[in-house]
């Protein structure tokens, strides 16, 4: 890769000769320094897992947040740079909200990662009137994981922009460990319980440090149902540390 | 439509003449609407009026929409057109971006954004909005010029709208009554035309022709049953 | 004449921050980062303002009538909220509807109430509930009422003196328990204890006040609610229909019932009359 990047990474807009855009490739790597985040989609809901990397002892481990929630029933799982996710996230969380303000209706899973992967190549100088965000690509992968009338399911997105549709997908450091892991491991007759199981399974074998409740942390997105009620169930939800030390004594 | 007031005075002395903005007219017509358990009937007459003039005997204003829904604008007619087109141009921008049909009561929320959008310049619409929900049930969505909506089981509007609805009412939901006869597909194209045809003694901008939408699970039938022409 | 600079200036008149060919075509484009007011097509005349309330006058040849005239309340007492409404639209002096939803379910535990123009209230209420599920997102907390009302408030204080008439209450249960706020499109915001609202007030204020202590029990309460407004129907030709009741609990709003007032008529014409004696 050095030795055909000669001087067309300097500009954020300018293809190389081969047809590269060099900064879009160097936030896409950028992310392989971030932690490891597992989703996995099963008929009965989605399970998003991720490492949190202490750099500290002294660290609040609650204060790393890599899942994040961007409606009831959708959720997200980041790696690489936090800062950058949470324009991603907040703009996902507005253009769910836009949608059900406009259409009374969840927008759906595609579609709000449609939305996100819109604004990752508003980077460099703005162009006809829509203003650039950012000066340089976004360096995050973000695995959105929602339920809609189409079912479970789990998307991917980089910096390119470019979203695709998973049944598994692991991203970050461990992501290319985990992924052969996922590869070997994933069937479709997983259950909700054993995607959690498999999840951590997955993570434990790529993290550096012993995994526990406090440096893992999981979510699930299951199908909401109205109870008769104003109070809506299922959607998604976090796992409780002591659920998720239930999770971790399965793995043994 | 009268674009300007004109000063009509046999003063010679030239005085300001007042000049206002005024792009509404009322072309008169009558919409009406109702649900049943598994089928909805959107009808509305076809005359278009002016004052006294009668501008066109076969002037449609009740629209069947790219989603399976069905739309009766009433009030201004060129408003109501304007309306149709840019509401099938977010049917059309909402498949692409979508992937799917607009559902109807998707449809009833985004008409009601659109209209109060224009709250500062309305459109001089009174539109209603039949089709069948996500069940498979008939529904209504009654609405006002700035998009204050209501899921309804019948709804009339438009100039003879306070003739036909009190009708509605008593034969339609059999309101304040203890009998309620069932409400077959049949009974309500039969009270639909008995409705448009009364309305058409009294109402001076209701008549020529009753055009249908009958609208069910198989499909969407249109029928036209013509109406005095006096 | 109105000042209406803070409006992006368009094309045609048209007030967009959209590009020129989608204008009123899209619904307003909201920034994600920060919460621009939604912008609205004006007409093309030197003062939209005046323009529209001629429009909405009288003296207009094709008048735009919006639904209005409503009997509304809502009263604190120690078990909670009690909000109570009747269900009639008029446009002039027709009924335009007898089955209008007047609370307004801004979500599971914050409601509005509906006085005024409907589709204001409805609208604005809509998006209130927009942000505050923006505002729960993003500081994984529920908003409290004050800041929703609020919210509410500055809204349509920004619209103000451009025809918008919304008389609301914002009720529901944080964290400092049951809070009520009374907000109008002329920018007022009060918190109080009990608030009546639109052309039946008067009418329901004077059964509410003589009824009203703060150790009612739920029935009490409820019953209170709903005679007031059964009275505002009674005497208010612009008011009428049900009576729809809610009340809210800490642990959010229940819908109580939907009564006809018919139904009610003879409810209440077969209890002794109390004596004044």
């Amino acid at each position: 890769m050095f030795l055909t990047r000669s001087e067309y990474d300097r500009g954020v807009n300018t293809f190389s000769p081969e047809g590269r855009l060099f900064q879009v490739e160097y936030a896409i790597e950028a992310i392989k320094l971030g932690s490891t985040a597992v989703g996995i989609q099963t008929s009965q809901g989605v399970v998003l897992a991720v490492e949190k990397r202490a750099t500290s002892t002294l660290l609040e481990p609650s204060s790393i947040e890599k899942i994040l929630e961007i409606d009831a029933h959708l959720g997200c799982a980041m790696s690489g740079l936090t800062a950058d996710s949470r324009t991603m996230i907040d703009h996902a969380r507005v253009e769910a909200q836009n949608h059900w303000f406009t259409y009374n209706e969840r927008i759906k899973v595609e579609s709000v990662t449609q939305a996100v992967c819109d604004l990752a190549l508003r980077f460099g100088e703005s162009a006809n009137s829509e203003e650039a965000l950012m000066s340089r690509p976004f360096g995050v992968a973000l695995l959105i994981a929602g339920i809609d009338e189409k079912g479970p399911q789990l998307f991917h997105t980089d910096p390119s922009g470019t979203f695709m549709r998973y049944d598994a997908k692991a991203i970050g450091s461990g992501s290319e460990g985990a992924q052969s892991e996922l590869q070997e491991q994933y069937h479709k007759s997983l259950t909700l319980e054993e995607a959690k199981v498999l999840s951590l399974k997955v993570l434990k074998q790529v993290m550096e440090e012993k995994l526990s409740s406090t440096n893992v942390q999981i979510a699930v997105v299951v199908p909401i149902t109205d109870d008769f009620t104003n109070k809506k169930k299922g959607g998604f939800s976090f796992l409780t540390e002591a659920e998720c030390q239930a999770v971790i004594d399965q793995l043994a | 439509m009268q674009m300007y007031e004109e000063q009509k005075s046999s003063c010679p002395v030239k005085v300001p003449v007042e000049c206002r903005f005024s792009p509404y007219t009322d072309n008169g017509g009558t919409t009406l609407a109702i649900a049943g358990d598994d089928f909805c009937v959107i009808a509305g007459d076809t005359r278009q009026s002016e004052g006294y003039s009668i501008n066109s005997r076969y002037a449609p204003k009740v629209y069947q929409l790219s989603n399976g829904s069905v739309l009766a604008t009433g009030g201004m007619y060129a408003d109501g057109v304007t309306l149709v087109k840019m509401i099938e141009q977010r049917l059309e921008w909402y498949r692409h971006a979508h992937d799917k049909q607009m559902s109807s009561g998707a449809l009833a929320q985004m008409l009601s954004t659109i209209l109060y959008h224009k709250r500062m310049f309305p459109y001089y619409v009174w539109n209603t909005l039949g089709g069948l929900d996500e069940d498979g049930k008939g529904a209504v969505y009654s609405y006002d010029p700035v998009g204050s909506y209501e899921k309804q089981k019948w709804n009339c509007s438009g100039s003879a709208g306070h003739l036909i609805q009190p009708f509605l009412d008593n034969q339609i939901g059999f309101t304040h009554q203890k009998e309620k006869a069932p409400l077959t597909l049949e009974r309500v194209v039969q009270v639909t035309k008995d409705a448009f045809t009364s309305a058409t003694e009294r109402d001076i901008y209701t008549g020529d022709n009753l055009e249908m939408f009958l609208v069910t699970q198989n499909g969407i039938e249109k029928t036209r049953v013509e109406l005095k022409k006096d | 004449m109105l000042d209406l600079s803070f409006l992006p200036s368009g094309r045609g008149g048209a007030v967009t921050d959209l590009p020129d060919d989608q204008d009123d075509a899209q619904t307003f484009a909201m920034d994600a980062a920060a919460f621009s007011h939604p912008s609205f097509v004006l007409p093309s005349v030197a003062d939209p303002v005046a323009w529209m309330k001629h429009q909405m006058s009288d003296a207009a040849e094709n008048r735009i009538k919006m639904a209005k005239g409503t009997t509304t309340l809502a009263f604190k007492f120690k078990d909670g909220i009690i909000v109570a409404v009747d269900s009639r639209a008029t446009g002039g002096t027709y009924i335009a509807s007898q089955s209008v939803k007047k609370i307004i379910e801004i979500n599971p535990y914050l409601l509005g109430t509906m006085a005024g123009g409907a589709a204001d209230c409805s609208y604005w209420e809509r998006e209130l509930g927009r942000r505050c599920r923006v505002y729960e997102l993003r500081n994984k907390e529920r908003i409290s009422v004050a800041a929703a009302s609020k919210l509410l408030s500055n809204m349509v204080y920004a619209y103000k003196g451009m025809g918008l008439s919304m008389g609301t209450m914002v009720v529901g249960w944080d964290k400092t328990g049951p809070a009520l706020f009374y907000v109008d499109s002329d920018g007022q915001r009060l918190k109080g204890d009990l608030f009546s609202v639109g052309s039946g007030s008067t009418f329901a204020y004077g059964v509410l006040d003589s009824g009203y202590h703060c150790n009612l029990s739920i029935e009490e309460a409820i019953d209170l609610g709903r005679r007031s407004i059964y009275h505002a129907t009674f005497r208010d030709a612009a008011s009428g229909g049900s009576v729809l009741i809610y009340h809210v609990r800490q642990d959010g709003w229940q819908v109580i019932s939907r009564t006809d007032v018919t139904e009610l008529h003879y409810q209440y014409a077969e209890e002794p009359r109390p004596s004044l004696l």
